[in-house]
């Protein structure tokens, strides 16, 4: 294979697809990236077995052919040469990037041992708002769990029931739900979020294509596809938490967030905020033992019972700064049950969070 | 031209469980006697001398010693004549580091003024001991607590030895690698696998090379020891950091059912203690131990401390059973223990989402409402075994499987000591 191509343009599909190439792959033939180059473009694909990126390029196509080579090294090697036109090129073993001057001959991996990545036929999919997509999914992104001992919460759950679409995710300490009403109906499908993690670096675009299948899940737009394995197994049930909350607290976002922040000053992770809802607004307070603490108060409406309930820092900044708008709403019960966190416009996105006994 | 005498101490009761059923009954004395049942605890040193030896089953070693006079353990005596000869070190100084229920390192070094050098407490602390309870204490006196402790091994039985500053190296370096704490059978082998059979030569060994084959820690750790370097100061009250207890049993330990049994018993104790001082760990390890002596240790950490029975159970019983799959498919065991670490006292529990889980998944994560639930229960049968006795209430597998050994459970608390 011989083709010819801008370097921003060579590097941008080779830095991408690499993205899902594992340093830490079993098979030292998945730590490269496999180059096609056919009808004027150049397909480019990296999987470490689970995730599978494939990007393409409008080439400048002098022979075609197909070549395997080192994915980091190849990526780097074209992002580094000067501004300009990049020549590559396939033969006895080896493949050579030039532009500008630098030469590089990088080995060639054997391109016969390389897994069928084929892309399977696309049964359609459901196409939506790039934009839309891959905000919810950094909404919810933010509760999956990333430990590797309970599966099921590793993923982001696709559903959709009489109310429509909506996307679901879970560490088993919160939960964030966020729905897009407007949206084709997902069918039930448990999409890891690692992989869900590089849908927006990796094919981000207007339009994206989302293809739930029972094995696979392929989304795809101009700039490329993720082919990712979905997880099997059920995800918990989940709607029995959103009953009525008797009390409620609204407050400008920024400042929960600002005053939240400060508070964490003093804590360490495992400290709780305190937060003392009352009419008026809310006291937050924080206190570690021969360290300090801090205390602050915002002002804001109250409806229900005084009451305190503590949370994981962490987990409230997470929650808080998913929703959109000027004001936060918190939600809560008593103090060992689950608060709710959402915004005033009906934007469909809802943080469930459970509390620190303290 | 001698230095001043070292400021550290490191007191230890020669036979002590023997020596103290000695000074309960005269008669006992000068006897080959040990105190157990089942399995030796102690042995007193006319005993010792036909083999006897602590962890052995009363049957072996009536073998090698006809005639041993093997007695029951008076558990409350021990412990109050443990209380005494402390209470004696702490009129000679503040600070005392006691370690088990025989043996302490004490600094001197703000005493002196009081009471002269270091050697004249020493030798003072020896004669207020036997005066005062009959037991005999050997002293070793030191600069470190590393060199202290060998000496006063080297001063067993009933001995004082103390090891001048200018002339520790030289001391240290003519013992035995052996003298060392912590070089067991197998390092011992593999010194002499390098040749090394004395601290001396371990001291002159190029550090890196005992790094490589004794394991990058223990190679450096032994490295420093053999050089008498040894930072820790003496620590007065040290927190406690961890709760564990060991169960030496006979030929039985090669069955997975008695393996079973004994390391729910442990768990139970190990969770009862924490539980009793409001603690909870993150870390727990099980050690497994080998008729040769040698002993492999296997830990798990969690996210959130726990303190349950069940949880410590579950993780002791899936790190052992790994553990000997791995490295000891079809060795006799002869000894199991349990400890949990990394504790917590705080208050502070992340909640779990009620998921609606069956019970039994969300053991081992403190969470949960299964774990929470069962922490809950477990307080409850605490209460009820303070009131009613240990037996009055306890897992099943251990009612109904007869409880594991033969040694009063009053005995083994009093032996395992929190660290």
């Amino acid at each position: 294979m011989r083709i010819r191509a801008e370097r921003d343009d060579l590097a941008d599909v080779l830095g991408r697809a690499a993205r899902a190439v594992s340093n830490r792959s079993p098979l030292p033939i998945l730590q490269g990236v496999l180059c096609e180059v056919e009808g004027g473009r150049l397909r480019v694909t990296g999987t470490d077995g689970e995730i599978t990126i494939r990007t393409s390029l409008q080439v400048e196509a002098l022979e075609e052919g197909r070549t395997l080579v080192p994915a980091k090294l190849v990526a780097e090697a074209v992002r580094k040469l000067p501004a300009g036109a990049v020549a590559m090129s396939s033969a006895g073993g080896q493949v050579e990037i030039t532009g500008n001057g630098p030469r590089f001959r990088l080995r060639e991996l054997n391109v016969d041992d390389y897994p069928a990545t084929a892309p399977k036929a696309t049964s359609g999919g459901i196409t939506m708002d790039g934009d839309l997509l891959t905000r919810a999914l950094n909404q919810v992104g933010v509760a999956a769990s990333g430990d590797d001992a309970r599966p099921t919460l590793t993923g982001v759950l696709f559903e959709a029931d009489e109310e429509g679409s909506r996307l679901v995710a879970t560490d088993g300490y919160r939960l964030a739900v966020r729905d897009l009403a407007g949206a084709e109906n997902f069918p039930t499908t448990l999409v890891p979020n690692r992989a869900l993690k590089e849908v927006s670096r990796t094919i981000g675009d207007s339009k994206i294509t989302v293809d739930l299948g029972e094995r696979e899940a392929t989304f795809g737009s101009e700039r490329g596809s993720m082919t990712v394995r979905v997880i099997e197994g059920a995800f918990p049930p989940y709607r029995h938490f959103f009953g009525s909350f008797p009390n409620r607290l609204t407050v400008p976002r920024e400042a929960l967030l600002d005053a939240v922040g400060r508070a964490s000053l003093v804590a360490e992770d495992h400290i709780p905020v305190r937060l003392n809802l009352h009419q008026g607004g809310v006291e937050l307070s924080i206190t570690r033992q021969e360290v300090g603490e801090e205390t602050e108060h915002i002002e804001g409406d109250f409806q229900g019972e005084d009451m305190t309930i503590a949370f994981n820092v962490r987990y409230l900044t997470d929650g808080v700064a998913a929703v959109v708008g000027d004001d936060v709403v918190i939600h809560a019960t008593d103090p060992v049950k689950p608060g709710l966190v959402t915004g005033t416009d009906e934007e469909g996105f809802r943080y469930l969070l459970m509390p620190v006994r303290v | 031209m001698t230095a001043d005498p070292p400021p550290i101490l490191h007191v230890d009761l020669d036979a002590f469980y023997a020596t103290a059923e000695q000074v309960r009954d005269p008669r006992l004395r000068g006897k080959a006697m040990a105190v157990g049942e089942g399995v030796i605890m102690a042995a007193s040193y006319e005993a010792r001398r036909f083999g006897v030896r602590s962890a052995m089953s009363t049957a072996v070693a009536r073998r090698l010693c006809p005639g041993l006079i093997v007695v029951g353990g008076h558990f409350e005596d021990y412990s109050r004549l443990s209380t005494t000869v402390f209470d004696i070190c702490a009129e000679f100084t503040p600070v005392v580091e006691q370690i088990s229920i025989d043996e302490a390192f004490l600094d001197v070094s703000g005493a002196l003024h009081l009471f002269g050098s270091s050697v004249a407490i020493a030798g003072e602390l020896r004669r207020r001991v036997r005066h005062d309870t009959g037991l005999v204490l050997s002293v070793g006196v030191a600069s470190t607590k590393f060199l202290a402790k060998v000496a006063s091994r080297v001063a067993k039985p009933d001995g004082l030895v103390v090891v001048d500053p200018p002339t520790e190296i030289a001391f240290l370096h003519a013992l035995p690698a052996t003298a060392i704490w912590g070089v067991g059978r197998a390092t011992e082998t593999r010194l002499g696998e390098l040749g090394i059979g004395t601290v001396g030569q371990l001291a002159n060994t190029d550090p890196t090379t005992l790094r490589h084959h004794l394991g990058r820690s223990a190679g450096g750790h032994l490295h420093a020891l053999a050089w008498n370097r040894d930072p820790r100061p003496v620590v007065t009250s040290h927190r406690v950091k961890s709760v564990g207890a060991q169960s030496a049993f006979g030929r039985g330990g090669t069955d997975p059912a008695v393996r079973h049994r004994v390391l729910v018993d442990l768990a139970d104790r190990v969770g009862r203690r924490l539980r009793a001082k409001e603690l909870a760990g993150r870390t727990v390890t099980a050690r497994i131990r080998f008729d040769d002596m040698t002993a492999i240790t296997r830990s798990a950490t969690l996210k959130a401390p726990i303190a349950t029975t069940p949880a410590i159970v579950s993780l002791a019983v899936r790190l052992a059973e790994e553990g000997i799959a791995a490295v000891a498919a079809g060795r006799v065991i002869n000894l199991l223990g349990i400890a949990v670490s990394q504790l917590s006292s705080s208050p502070h529990l992340q909640l779990e989402l009620p998921f609606g889980e069956a019970p039994g998944e969300g053991v081992q994560r403190a969470g949960s409402v299964q774990e929470r639930a069962r922490h809950e229960l477990d307080l409850a049968i605490d209460a009820l075994r303070s009131r009613f006795g240990t037996d009055a209430v306890g897992p099943a597998s251990l009612v109904l499987g007869g409880r594991t050994g033969s040694v009063p459970d009053a005995f083994r608390d009093l032996a395992t000591r929190d660290r």
